[in-house]
């Protein structure tokens, strides 16, 4: 049998798909738009409404709340919390635009891209009178430059960035940005998988402290100072540290000060919390996560109720225990961990204070066209060019 | 009238038999030619102003190329040519050592396993049973530095100390390898279990050798079995990047096109950068399918004459 193509069938073939495209342009037309760059309004919840019958459904990152928590706020309410995962902030926010998610609640939303859920009017402003425990927020985010007047957040967690070691095999004292282009610990380290950290890292060992920068030359040189890494250092490039280092895979990793405080969990049996070690630069890169309750939520009140129950300081705490991520919490600063036994001593620098939150350094909004300086960037050290 | 006659019956059939073919069409067109035509709208798209999601421009008409003007200057000879090459590398290698492996596997149980046949072919399929995630996870704990293979190579004395898992390329070939070889042993397997066996049986009657058999008659029969396989092994191998994720701890020394792709259509707002790669990729795809479709023909073609 002859299987060739005859010019008839070819030209048969390909105005038939030209007419399905015609067809389907308008269709697809439909599906997705160029959208509009006005902020769009939205408006909160009335006041003393009844909390609906739930479930109450929830947007987050994996095992980023505790079970306990969950279990008594269902107990408390006589409801059902379904939680629904993600991994990246980016990936939350196009499954809530598109809404491929359907949820009352965003449980950790990242600063530097919240401006994109409020001007897309996919969260509503806060009833702070459903919100009684608010007055236990740290006294450092009570008015964030992300949100000003805190209308549509509370934040969740706090930490900043760092290094993460095993202080059995590195001297604390000897740690900074340096250590990472250190060949001594080749094939034992790792940089976060982030473009705004990795970069920002590289520009701060360098003695910048811009981390917006806009600057061509300097974002394209600190994409080349990672570059060393690749071959000088075996370089990780991963998330990981929070298991790797208690493991013993990784001596030196570019990591937040949470993980350290979650690698407690992960030593194996028998090894002491002493081996952790954790340094970050005065100041430092600071981040939270904030929650917020969506516009479409079929459950808004629940959702308010939800963020309240997690403002209180004792669930709060309770919370800390799985998380390993510090509360945003007045009162549950490093002294207080400490003494509840919940953050071993030597470990207090990854419990950041009021004055550290202040004074840090933030990742705010770029512009299109220098974020895709900083992604290309990024994208060129991580192909090993 | 005889022919009007003639042609119903005729046209009746044609129209049945071609009515069997349309949930293949339909199928074709709700998940091939549309998420196509989806990629190709967002890579000469726009970017949401706000939420710097992909906006896709659904009509020609609109289209911008900048972004994919972009995308192939750093492809071809900028900063992603090296990712490029070194996808064709792994694909390349991996394909080497499926045919290597692989063949002589397929061969085997088309050819002599006789009773044996049923359980081989449950054992071919059975890594399906499997997720491919947990596959590759059992990697990892099978490579990690205290893993298995790490303590044979302390017991033989060669080693042992050696971190597998933090960009080295034999790994992820190995990965790839591992994960893919089923989808070539199968097709090849069909292939040469088709195989005319007068054909073979009439070289060895002519006093061939079983060498000569092999190279003179089986193995020319099979060139088209051997391209199918490779086609639908190097198909996902290229766009692959969950092997390199798991197997080289995000070392920048083993990034395939595939992260990268995965990377700018889910880590960043630059969508069109993604889908672009997806375009330029589906491009050098569209070659190799170009090629198996020639030398598919003209096995056929050789043997009908």
């Amino acid at each position: 049998m002859d299987t060739r193509f005859t010019r008839r069938q070819v030209f048969g073939g390909s105005a038939r798909l030209g007419l399905a495209l015609a067809c389907g342009v308008p269709l697809l037309q439909a599906c997705g738009s160029s959208g509009s760059s006005s902020k769009k309004q939205t408006v909160s919840i009335k006041d003393g409404v009844k909390p609906e019958a739930g479930p109450l459904r929830i947007l987050n990152y994996d095992s980023y709340v505790g079970p306990d928590i969950i279990s008594a706020f269902e107990a408390k309410y006589g409801i059902k919390v379904e939680i629904t995962t993600f991994t990246t902030d980016d990936e939350a926010i196009t499954k809530l635009a598109s809404g491929a998610v359907d949820v009352d609640l965003h449980h950790s939303a990242g600063t530097s891209t919240l401006y994109k859920l409020i001007d897309a009017g996919l969260i509503q402003p806060l009833n702070k009178s459903y919100l009684t425990n608010i007055g236990n927020v740290s006294s450092s985010l009570r008015d964030p430059y992300y949100d000003k007047g805190a209308v549509y957040t509370v934040p969740y967690t706090v930490f900043g960035t760092g290094i993460g070691f095993r202080a059995d095999k590195v001297d604390p004292k000897s740690v900074s940005w340096e250590t990472l282009w250190n060949p001594t610990y080749k094939g034992v380290t790792s940089i976060l998988d982030d473009v705004r950290e990795g970069l920002a890292m590289a520009m701060m060992r360098k003695g910048l402290t811009d981390v917006n920068t806009t600057h061509p030359a300097v974002i394209k040189q600190a994409g080349a100072d990672l570059g060393q890494l690749t071959n000088l250092m075996n370089i990780k490039v991963e998330i990981e540290g929070y298991h790797t280092i208690p493991e013993g895979a990784t001596t030196v990793a570019h990591t937040w000060s949470g993980d350290m405080l979650t690698a407690v969990g992960y030593l194996p049996e028998g090894t002491g919390d002493e081996v952790l070690g954790y340094w970050q630069p005065d100041p430092a890169v600071i981040n939270n996560d904030v929650m917020c309750v969506l516009t479409k939520a079929k459950n808004p009140v629940l959702a308010h109720l939800y963020v309240n129950f997690l403002l209180d300081k004792t669930n709060a705490q309770t919370n800390f225990k799985y998380v390993g991520y510090q509360p945003a919490i007045e009162g549950l600063g490093a002294q207080e961990l400490i003494a509840a036994g919940l953050v071993p001593a030597h470990l207090s620098s990854c419990v950041m204070s009021n004055d550290q939150i202040a004074k840090g350094y933030r990742y705010l909004q770029l512009t299109p066209d220098v974020d895709a300086l900083w992604n290309d960037a990024w994208s060129k050290f991580r192909a090993g060019g | 009238m005889a022919n009007a006659a003639g042609a119903a019956p005729g046209g009746h059939r044609n129209g049945f038999w071609g009515a069997l073919s349309l949930p293949g069409v339909a199928w074709l067109l709700a998940l091939f030619v549309v998420p196509f035509y989806a990629i190709a709208a967002v890579a000469f798209g726009q970017v949401d102003p706000i939420l710097r999601t992909a906006a896709p421009v659904w009509g020609p008409w609109s289209w911008n190329f900048s972004a994919m003007s972009k995308v192939i200057s750093r492809v071809f000879g900028g900063d992603l040519a090296g990712v490029v090459v070194r996808t064709l590398s792994y694909v390349g290698v991996s394909l080497a050592l499926c045919c290597l492996i692989g063949y002589p596997v397929a061969y085997y149980v088309a050819r002599h396993a006789s009773r044996w046949r049923g359980v081989l072919l449950a054992a071919l399929v059975l890594p399906f049973w499997i997720s491919y995630l947990m596959r590759m996870l059992a990697w990892v704990n099978l490579l990690q530095v205290d893993g298995y293979f790490n303590r044979l190579l302390g017991w033989l004395h060669v080693g042992g100390s050696r971190n597998w898992l933090d960009g080295n390329w034999p790994t992820v070939v190995i990965g790839l390898v591992y994960g893919y070889i089923p989808f070539f042993i199968l097709p090849l397997y069909a292939a040469l279990e088709r195989l005319d066996k007068r054909l073979i049986e009439a070289g060895r009657d002519l006093g061939a050798s079983p060498r000569r058999v092999f190279q003179r008659v089986t193995l020319p029969l099979s060139v088209p079995g051997l391209m199918s396989a490779s086609v639908i092994t190097v198909l996902p191998m290229f766009g692959d990047y969950y092997t390199n994720t798991f197997l080289s701890s995000g070392s920048p020394k083993t990034e395939m096109m595939g992260n990268q792709i995965e990377r700018y259509l889910r880590g960043t707002s630059q969508p069109q950068t993604g889908a672009s790669l997806v375009l330029i990729l589906s491009a050098m795809l569209l070659v190799l399918m170009t090629y198996y479709l020639v030398v598919t023909v003209r096995a056929q073609r050789a043997v009908a004459t």
